[in-house]
């Protein structure tokens, strides 16, 4: 598993964005460069296709371009930053296409993003299942019910309300369950990275 | 390390915390290292897990997008004017006051995606800032603010047909510019409009038609007013939004409302910021007036929202 970048490669990247911020633009290649990556997968797990997902990256980036100056390193990595960027783009864009396809919780044995299924998503997921899910396999280790709060938690649209009424449990309990399944995570995450 | 605090931790990194938690979390955040700590190692298990996911490559030509994106509007960035003036697109760029309306849907717009990062009104998506009504609010005639209280706030006021009740809502940290005001504002904003029975105020049951809440940070002269099921306007009559100083008992107009069809909307306003504005306690209304009657004049027409007794 690539490693996540240590706290060089945060400072590293909190000096991009912050050159970013001052109009640099090379400055922003070099971040296209090192999230693009992680976060369209990550848009794709989100909303299921890799057209919407390519759109979705292409206004979160304009995001980032207009709003590196107001990152605040104090408060959270670059990275993370990014990431809650993507994710609210995501659930926002859910949220407004009124449909799930990508909240029913990801199977221990799926590699592949949801909807991806002809053409070029056909071929993602085929490349998505040859290259090991290694974050199937992490939640694979964590008990049914954290995993599957956790997983709603990560890739879905719906509020801590709707997980609990989609798991017909009370909000305490999925807020006790996904706190179980994030410490899980972390525990599972660290001992496998390299 | 308490299971509560833990527990807030994890959603608070998983952006699943109500604004009211938000806070009170990220109050204490900085006063408990350990807390911070683990938040810490929770962001970097939230990106070893993106990390973890499938790796796929975006299409080869989305940079180039991306960057003739930027290049229609290479304004940007630390270097270009903020955010909050980029969104003005109102014809008339000399008022002091004006406001906005965040549309609930729309094509996108690249001035609204300028302030869109943090906020939960991205529910609205992005969308073109549609300026609407004018208003001139001369608030030199209003007393000056005063300094803000050494915690900062910002003032949140419920309104319904009958009545508006004020508070003042505390921030967890001081709002460090414009911009950072609006996104505060707006997030607020957009999650009361999500969730109103969040708002720190609470209306009465008894309401006839017409419901609503202003936000208002008085140290940059940013707000937010969101309404909801206002009656139905005629032709030539319009709403407008008033500031009471109640102090003094001055009203002036703040703009107009573009509320049709449904009633509905969210909207930002703001004072310029070399208008020294509002002092005391300050109150939101909104009225029916003619079209056609000048900005500046006094209230007239019917309170939809506020206390009619007030005029």
């Amino acid at each position: 598993m690539p490693p996540e970048p240590d706290n060089a490669a945060a400072t590293e990247e909190a000096g991009l964005l912050a050159l970013t911020g001052r109009g640099d633009r090379e400055a922003f290649r070099l971040l296209y460069a090192r999230y693009s990556a992680p976060l369209f997968s990550l848009a794709v797990r989100f909303v299921g296709n890799t057209g919407e997902a390519e759109e979705l990256l292409q206004d979160v980036f304009v995001k980032i371009w207009r709003n590196a100056v107001v990152f605040d390193s104090r408060k959270s990595r670059p990275f993370t930053w990014a990431v809650t960027i993507m994710r609210r783009t995501c659930i926002d864009h859910l949220r407004k296409r009124r449909r799930i396809p990508a909240s029913a919780p990801l199977p221990a044995d799926a590699g592949a993003p949801a909807g991806c299924s002809t053409g070029a998503d056909g071929r993602q997921a085929a490349e998505a299942r040859e290259d090991s899910d290694r974050l199937s396999e992490a939640l694979a280790k964590i008990p049914p019910d954290p995993r599957r709060a956790l997983e709603l938690a990560l890739f879905s649209e719906m509020t801590r309300v709707e997980i609990a009424r989609h798991l017909e449990q009370p909000e305490g309990t999925v807020k006790s369950w996904i706190r179980r399944g994030m410490l899980d995570l972390r525990t599972i995450l660290t001992n496998s990275a390299p | 390390m308490n299971p509560q605090l833990e527990e807030l931790a994890c959603l608070y990194v998983l952006d699943r915390l109500e604004p009211g938690e938000r806070s009170i979390f990220e109050e204490r955040l900085p006063r408990d290292p350990e807390l911070a700590a683990l938040v810490a190692e929770l962001e970097s298990t939230l990106g070893r897990a993106v990390r973890a996911l499938p790796q796929g490559e975006p299409p080869g030509g989305s940079l180039a997008d991306i960057e003739a994106r930027i290049d229609l509007n290479p304004a940007v960035g630390a270097s270009a004017p903020r955010s909050r003036e980029r969104e003005r697109v109102d014809p008339t760029p000399t008022a002091e006051f004006r406001i906005n309306q965040l549309p609930s849907n729309g094509a996108s717009g690249q001035a609204r995606r300028a302030v869109s990062l943090w906020v939960p009104v991205l529910r609205w998506g992005i969308a073109a800032v549609i300026a609407v009504g004018v208003g001139v609010i001369a608030v030199e005639h209003l007393r000056p603010i005063p300094a803000v209280a050494n915690r900062p706030f910002v003032i949140v006021v419920g309104l319904d047909s009958q009545q508006s009740r004020q508070t003042r809502l505390p921030l967890s940290e001081r709002l460090r510019d414009a911009d950072a005001s609006f996104v505060k504002l707006a997030s607020l904003a957009g999650e009361f409009w999500d969730k109103p029975s969040d708002l720190p105020v609470k209306l009465g049951s008894n309401v006839r038609s017409g419901r609503g809440y202003a936000l208002f940070d008085p140290a940059s002269g940013q707000g937010f007013i969101g309404v909801r099921q206002l009656p139905a306007i005629e032709s030539g009559r319009r709403y407008r939004l008033w500031i009471l100083d109640t102090a003094s008992g001055q009203a002036r107009e703040a703009g107009v409302l573009p509320a049709a069809g449904s009633g509905s909307g969210l909207y930002s306003f703001f004072v310029a910021p070399a208008v020294k504005a509002v002092a005391g306690r300050l109150d939101f209304f909104v009225t029916v007036e003619d079209a056609v009657a000048p900005a500046s004049a006094r209230p007239s027409g019917n309170v939809v929202l506020g206390d009619p007794r007030t005029f």
